[in-house]
């Protein structure tokens, strides 16, 4: 993905800098950071040279942590202390990992939030810290590179992530001290770099399949706007499954013992997948392992993963029947992910959308290239009207569990996000003065078959007969995908709502906990943080506010209005470089509350003024 | 904004037969405006303000997309909810409906999925006639019980689409 030129001529909405954003795919396998660059999207290169970080981290007796090649060289000689694929591991429990179906060469230790914690030399750590290690990584290369501190990052997730797993992602991010400015869906990241590289117009299929899981999504292109029409896949399917159906293949050809030695495994796998790799161009490849010697060919290989990608092709049928489109309409199919590599991977999608799939656009690098030219929009380093715009979908129902132990859907799956939709209950007993809300993801019919995300109560309710209290319960999913429910009873006004936190995620206590081990908040070095953080908002709010003004102060504010805040911001000023957050952030949340009524007329405003300049008998045949 | 119906947001006049592909331009100039992608380095009171807005907006670009739930809203705008109950008094589509889903029970039954795509297709001809007749009528308020008839009976066949789709997906299993 070489030469992505995006027309921009050092153009910035405001007179400052250019503000540091970047893209960061957080892949299974390898992991990439990319960015924009006098109009350039790169992936940034270590100080050796290499763009891919292989997803590694090994941690060693000394307290230091190894990520990248080393610890990848070290997996089979130091099984336990090194994580590979943790990325398989992100918001799932202890049960779900077993149901991954294959061994893992870790030791687990349950937390008090029913993560699976991989025992290490270190200590028990969570997928979560481990995967903040790599992004850890990433964020100093970054910084390194591009010489200052980052406003934050567009961090990339398969689409088929739920929300226990998107939840994991932004917790890693925050653990690597780096702030999310959107959690963003790989094939989506691919549709843009490769959209706005080839300007290609009309509906394309991005087909992904990554180290650990596959996604499949169709969307439509037009001019900038990137509408996705359906999404599916499933997060548990990849090309480590094809190692493990070659190892196991292995297994049972060398006729060893099924109960394996974790470094036994990890060679095993490192076998395996580099026989796959060598079937990508060879018909069959030599193997042996101790006395064992054997063949695999390719035929031998594709009639192993055969019932993997069907598993694909089914996920592309639905997302093709969700979307309401028929394989002839799609004007491209696009390959993303290393394990797209494998040619019988590229023929079966070439069967079924019934055309050659383009494989020409490197199949690492197209998701940290599509996220670093979000990011770079997101930061306000684009053209004011004419910067791209991506409407995704949520990938998975949600609803509420009813009477019956039945689930019914809120928001169905492949709605456009962001998303608001209530829905009224009412009480099935009299005086019932409680209800329990319990907050599902999944496509099944029964509660036992989804995933439960919260339960909360509504307390409170006034004791009436039994249907008659009214309580509407609002879902709201916000760009990232993720979930908000509140409740309300009509009558009474009695409310409650949850942030939705996932069973499998992290407590708070835990990342309070990770956050203070972690050494970059050690100490003075906390409080200094908190400050930095503290100004950049403050200068961020203030740039915000300026450019409003300077924009539709004159039509929206009286004079009054404008000096009560203009003297809001004078305040601010005068406190930014002063030593105390608390003091800046008093004058922040001061401006925030006298700029409130601007900001909605200045919303209203902009949605007029899309329509202005057209009358109703121009839009009527 | 505030409290403008769904067509006033698009600038369009309430009707039932509606241009998709203008609907589609206008939707993608406003979410364009109010999208949070927008507000990104915004103070939190505005992406909120946006999130809102982008959720109305999504929420209304779908109800006007669905000849149904179009159907459903227009009538709404003229005083009246459409009520959940569908059947009543109309038993013609009663009967109607319980053979198409035996129809529907032999298809499974049978994994006949060249039969199952002849049953959408059928669907989708029933589904036309009932725009048709929806159109003509919805807008004259002496007409407004076959309007409501009409609006259930589309309804019903979105139902009976979706159990297709299910279907679908059991069979390709």
């Amino acid at each position: 993905m070489a030469l992505l030129q995006i027309a921009e001529p050092g153009q910035s909405p405001q007179p400052h800098q250019r503000r540091l954003a970047v893209g960061i795919d957080l892949g299974t396998t390898n992991s990439l950071v990319a960015t924009l660059r006098s109009g350039l999207a790169e992936s940034l290169k270590d100080t050796e040279g290499e763009t891919i970080l292989p997803s590694a981290v090994r941690y060693l007796p000394d307290g230091r942590v190894e990520v990248g090649r080393a610890a990848k060289a070290a997996a089979a000689v130091d099984p336990l202390n090194t994580v590979l694929s943790v990325k398989r591991l992100m918001g799932r429990g202890i049960a779900d990992v077993k149901l991954l179906g294959e061994q893992l060469p870790y030791r687990f230790a349950e937390g008090e939030s029913h993560m699976p914690f991989i025992e290490t030399v270190q200590g028990p750590k969570s997928p979560v810290e481990v995967s903040a290690e790599i992004l850890r990584v990433l964020r100093r290369r970054a910084e390194e590179a591009l010489g200052g501190e980052l406003v934050g990052a567009v961090i990339t997730v398969p689409a088929y992530f739920d929300e226990a797993q998107r939840q994991a992602t932004k917790d890693a991010a925050r653990l690597a001290g780096l702030d999310v400015l959107r959690l963003l869906n790989e094939p989506t990241a691919a549709a843009v770099a490769y959209g706005l590289d080839r300007g290609a117009e009309g509906v394309v299929a991005i087909y992904d399949l990554g180290g650990g899981t596959f996604d499949i999504s169709i969307l439509r292109l037009t001019r900038g706007v990137f509408e996705v029409l359906a999404t599916g896949g499933d997060s548990a399917l990849g090309g480590d499954d094809f190692d493990h159906a070659i190892a196991n293949w292995i297994v049972e050809q060398a006729g060893l013992s099924a109960d394996l030695d974790p470094g036994v495994q990890r060679h095993l796998l490192q076998l395996a997948c580099a026989a796959k790799e060598a079937l990508s161009d060879s018909g069959s490849v030599a193997l042996a392992y101790g006395p064992w010697q054997g063949e695999l060919s390719r035929e031998r290989f594709e009639a192993l993963i055969e019932p993997l990608v069907a598993r694909s092709l089914k996920a592309c049928r639905r997302a093709l029947r969700d979307a309401g489109i028929e394989p002839q309409e799609i004007a491209a199919v696009v390959m993303v992910g290393g394990s797209t590599r494998v040619p019988r991977v590229r023929r079966a999608a070439a069967e079924l959308f019934d055309r050659q799939p383009l494989t020409d656009i490197d199949p690492d690098q197209v998701v940290a290239i599509g996220a670093a030219l979000q990011a770079d929009t997101l930061a306000g380093n684009g053209r004011d009207g004419e910067e791209l715009l991506l409407l995704d979908v949520n990938p998975l129902s949600l609803g509420l569990e009813t009477m019956g132990r039945l689930m019914e859907k809120v928001i169905p799956r492949n709605t456009t996000l962001p998303v608001a939709r209530a829905q009224e209950f009412t009480t099935y007993k009299d005086g019932q003065t409680a209800m329990l809300i319990h907050v599902l993801q999944g496509e099944r019919e029964l509660v036992k078959d989804c995933r439960s995300l919260a339960r909360f109560e509504l307390r409170g309710i006034p004791p009436m007969v039994a249907g008659a209290a009214k309580i509407r319960v609002t879902f709201q999913v916000d760009a990232d995908g993720l979930l908000n429910v509140s409740a309300r009873e009509l009558g009474s006004g009695i409310e409650a709502s949850v942030q939705v936190k996932p069973s499998y995620g992290l407590t708070d206590g835990e990342i309070a906990r990770m956050l203070k081990d972690s050494f970059e908040y050690a100490g003075g070095d906390k409080a200094a943080r908190a400050l930095r953080e503290q100004q950049v908002e403050a200068q961020r709010l203030l740039e915000a506010v300026q450019a409003a003004l300077e924009a539709d102060g004159e039509a929206l504010l009286s004079p009054a209005e404008r000096a009560a805040i203009e003297a809001q911001m004078q305040a601010l000023r005068g406190v930014l470089d002063g030593p105390d957050a608390a003091v800046i952030e008093t004058h922040v949340r001061h401006l925030t509350q006298v700029t409130d009524a601007f900001a909605a007329r200045r919303l209203d405003a902009s949605v007029k003024a899309a329509l202005s300049g057209r009358r109703l008998n121009e839009i009527e045949e | 904004m505030g409290n403008a119906s769904h067509f006033a947001l698009f600038d369009l006049e309430p009707d039932f037969r509606l241009d998709q592909d203008r609907l589609a331009v206008r939707y993608r100039e406003l979410v364009r405006r109010v999208h949070p992608d927008r507000f990104a380095g915004a103070p939190e009171r505005e992406q909120r303000l946006a999130l809102e807005e982008a959720a109305r907006l999504n929420e209304a670009y779908q109800t006007l997309k669905s000849p149904s739930q179009r159907a459903r809203y227009l009538l709404s705008l003229q005083g009246e909810e459409l009520s959940q109950e569908t059947t009543v008094q109309d038993p013609a589509f009663l009967m109607q409906q319980m053979e198409l889903r035996e129809e529907l029970q032999e298809l499974q039954d049978s994994a006949d999925l060249a039969g199952v795509a002849r049953f959408k297709r059928r669907l989708v001809q029933d589904q036309e006639q009932l725009n048709e007749g929806f159109a003509a009528c919805w807008a004259d308020p002496r007409r407004r019980d076959e309007a409501e008839r009409l609006a259930r009976r589309m309804q019903f066949l979105d139902k009976l689409f979706a159990e297709v789709r299910q279907l679908e997906e059991r069979l390709d299993d």
